[in-house]
């Protein structure tokens, strides 16, 4: 008996180690490859020679000085040689080694008497003569990490993120007035106008992806952002709900979660807009948002109105998971600037979304009158995506 | 994502949150006026720009004495005619540096860009032994005066093949020389030019001689030039300035292979010259400044009245600041 189960453990232990020799076999063929110097490429012909471009990540601006940030894409390294400004070449110095490997970064400090508001034409050359320029349409003193700055955009997180979202919520009372049929059409509105955001966010984060140096493989960062956060909430649903199909509170929190993570996405955008000078009608542009956001209130409300009394506290709890996101958002956003980063949050965003479409189509199915294709139903949806479109015309 | 932002249309009109909008002047960023932590370069204002590039602060390739082959000519000959001056050219290609840590593949006569200095008095016989080197066909082409079968243009100089170019040096003044094979345009750019000099039979007084061949290098293939030079390497006179000695008499062969740009140009700070056009005649303006389409070239002649730290460099200010810029130190 004991001998047995001894053999038993062996052989389990022998199938494990046999899972470890298709690895093993991987590598000796890759080093095989590799030690005889790529000459079987040579059968094939010559791969091309490097680009030698560089990837410019960020063009900062401080008083009598530029920083250029950039990026090695490729994977032979590349040397800065020059610095151009404006078609004239330029003193400048590298933090560290001017030298970048692959995906490395660095920081070229220009000393540069910039003219405020006037185009500015940045060159970076490597040492095999490659030029790299990049152009910004108007140079702007660059906001630095400071207590006021730090301030300024928790206000903005706050107005386009906090505020609307608990206006939103005041809709409650009127909320639980309505008949079961019109409390659908508003959870399918509210359904309608997470659809918008997952796609909004979903095209924010393609185009983010396509303007990053292919090796970050763009396309797999936003794949893996979209699933991850999709799967997150379904766990934390089933969590809520214990095990059935989430409604009412449980509902909400899953809306506030899922509206959350792209308001975190939004105040980077906002952030970064501000940052890099391009919000010429800051304030207009605050507003509108803050117009968009308000009907995100109003779908939070949506899961909680057949529910009896939900205290304050739990509503203000509710606007804070939905809206304070947009705080750290701009802040990133403003002082960061990280467009993977920015891609990462708007796949999350658009994955939290989806998911919570599909609880919110569960519920609506379940517990409606006519279910998913009742007139409510369908009108609210659609009103949910009109809505969002229109005031999204505001931004 | 923000160009996202900036792209949807503001509609300033419908705004229903009327209390929002005392609430949104909040939001509204007044630029932050933070003191920079600027890790300057340890020389003054930044608009010093070139101002502050000399000395050890200028990004020029090669060291104190890289240039000096380019720079100064052999000396002239007293006229003798029919005696043989011979020079060995040979086409390599090479990888040279045209500014700080940049380089360029270039094709060269001899290794360099520009190419050798040629010189000869008039009625020498000049013997140029040319041996082609590189990877692709080149030739020799002169200015001047000679036989059409020694014009470089016909007698194709094929990879590994060799050729001599015989005739009689004529006329006296500033010439210049390159290659021939099509893609002109690219022969030339590549670096395959250099200054070719005839002295007069009566002697041109003594004086301090120089030569400066003006260039351009597309490093990146763009069609558009990314370092503009005189003799090679970009702001190399602006790191090493030329010395001369106040009141001698200074002769600069000048000559223009600056490709991709219609012209090119010189202008001397603090000083008026005499400019021969092409030097084969007594014919000279009197300026500072000159400009010359690419083939064109000549003669100056100065003496400076003031000692000091002169400027010279192209008066187009994109290729000044691109390295054609250099200066003059004048002791007494």
């Amino acid at each position: 008996m004991a001998s047995s189960s001894l053999a038993t453990r062996l052989g389990g232990a022998h199938w494990r180690l046999w899972a470890l020799v298709p690895i093993a076999a991987l590598v000796g063929a890759i080093a095989l490859f590799v030690s005889t110097g790529g000459s079987l490429l040579e059968l094939v012909g010559q791969g091309p020679p490097p680009r030698d471009e560089l990837d410019v990540r960020r063009v900062a601006f401080r008083p009598g000085e530029i920083k250029v940030r950039v990026t090695n894409p490729q994977r032979e390294s590349i040397t800065i040689a020059s610095v151009t400004v404006n078609d004239a070449i330029v003193p400048f110095s590298v933090d560290g080694d001017p030298t970048l490997g692959r995906l490395r970064s660095a920081t070229i400090v220009v000393p540069y008497d910039w003219v405020d508001g006037e185009p500015v034409s940045v060159g970076v050359t490597s040492s095999t003569g490659v030029q790299t320029t990049e152009d910004v349409a108007a140079a702007v003193e660059t906001p630095q990490a400071s207590a006021r700055g730090f301030l300024g955009y928790a206000l903005i997180g706050l107005l386009v993120g906090v505020l609307p979202i608990a206006l939103g919520l005041a809709w409650l009372p009127s909320l639980r007035r309505a008949s079961p049929s019109w409390l659908a059409a508003f959870m399918a509105l509210t359904a309608g106008l997470l659809t918008f955001l997952a796609l909004e966010a979903l095209a924010e984060a393609f185009e983010l992806q396509a303007g990053l140096p292919s090796g970050v493989g763009g396309l797999g960062v936003v794949l893996l952002g979209v699933v991850s956060t999709y799967l997150l909430l379904t766990f934390l649903s089933r969590r809520l709900s214990g095990g059935e199909a989430a409604g009412g509170l449980a509902l909400a929190t899953l809306v506030a979660v899922g509206i959350g993570l792209h308001n975190l996405g939004e105040g980077l955008a906002i952030g970064t807009s501000f940052a890099i000078g391009e919000l010429a009608l800051g304030t207009f542009f605050v507003v509108g948002f803050m117009v968009h956001n308000v009907t995100e209130g109003l779908g939070i409300a949506a899961p909680i109105a057949e529910r009896g009394r939900v205290s304050l506290r739990r509503l203000a709890v509710l606007a804070l998971i939905a809206g304070a996101p947009a705080i750290p958002g701009a802040w990133l956003g403003g002082f960061v600037t990280s467009d993977v980063l920015g891609v990462l949050f708007f796949a999350g965003a658009a994955g939290a979304a989806l998911e919570v479409v599909v609880e919110v189509a569960r519920y609506i199915a379940r517990k409606a009158p006519g279910g998913l294709s009742s007139g409510h139903a369908l009108g609210g949806f659609l009103a949910g995506i009109a809505v969002m479109y229109v005031t999204g015309l505001l931004v | 994502m923000a160009k996202n932002l900036t792209r949807k249309q503001i509609l300033a009109g419908s705004l229903p949150l009327v209390a929002a909008a005392p609430l949104a002047k909040l939001a509204w960023p007044s630029t932050a006026h933070g003191e920079s932590s600027a890790t300057h370069l340890e020389h003054e204002h930044p608009a010093a720009g070139h101002a502050a590039m000399i000395g050890s602060e200028v990004p020029a390739p090669g060291g104190p004495h890289a240039q000096d082959a380019a720079l100064i000519p052999p000396p002239a000959l007293p006229h003798r005619p029919g005696r043989v001056r011979e020079y060995s050219l040979t086409a390599v290609d090479r990888k040279v540096e045209v500014a700080r840590g940049v380089s360029f593949d270039a094709w060269t006569y001899n290794g360099t860009v520009p190419g050798p200095i040629i010189r000869a008095t008039e009625d020498d016989l000049l013997r140029v032994n040319f041996s082609n080197q590189g990877a692709h066909p080149h030739t020799i082409h002169f200015h001047g005066i000679h036989p059409s079968g020694m014009d470089g243009v016909f007698e194709i100089v094929l990879p590994g093949d060799t050729f001599t170019y015989e005739f009689p040096a004529r006329p006296y003044g500033m010439h210049l020389y390159h290659c021939h094979v099509g893609p002109i345009k690219q022969h030339i750019h590549k670096g395959l030019y250099g200054a070719f000099i005839i002295d007069p039979k009566k002697p041109r007084p003594a004086a301090r001689e120089l030569v400066m061949v003006m260039n351009g290098y597309d490093t990146d293939g763009d069609g558009e030039n990314n370092f503009y030079t005189v003799n090679g390497g970009a702001f190399y006179y602006a790191k090493y300035p030329i010395r001369v000695r106040r009141g001698e008499l200074v002769r600069i062969y000048l000559a223009n292979l600056t490709e991709f740009d219609l012209i090119n140009s010189f202008h001397l700070h603090g000083e008026f010259f005499r400019y021969y056009p092409t030097g084969s005649t007594d014919h000279f303006e009197y300026t500072d400044t000159v400009m010359l389409c690419q083939g064109e070239r000549g003669i100056i002649e100065l003496e400076f009245h003031n000692a000091g730290t002169f400027m010279f460099h192209a008066h187009q200010s994109e290729f000044t600041e691109l390295g054609w810029m250099g200066y003059f130190d004048v002791s007494d």
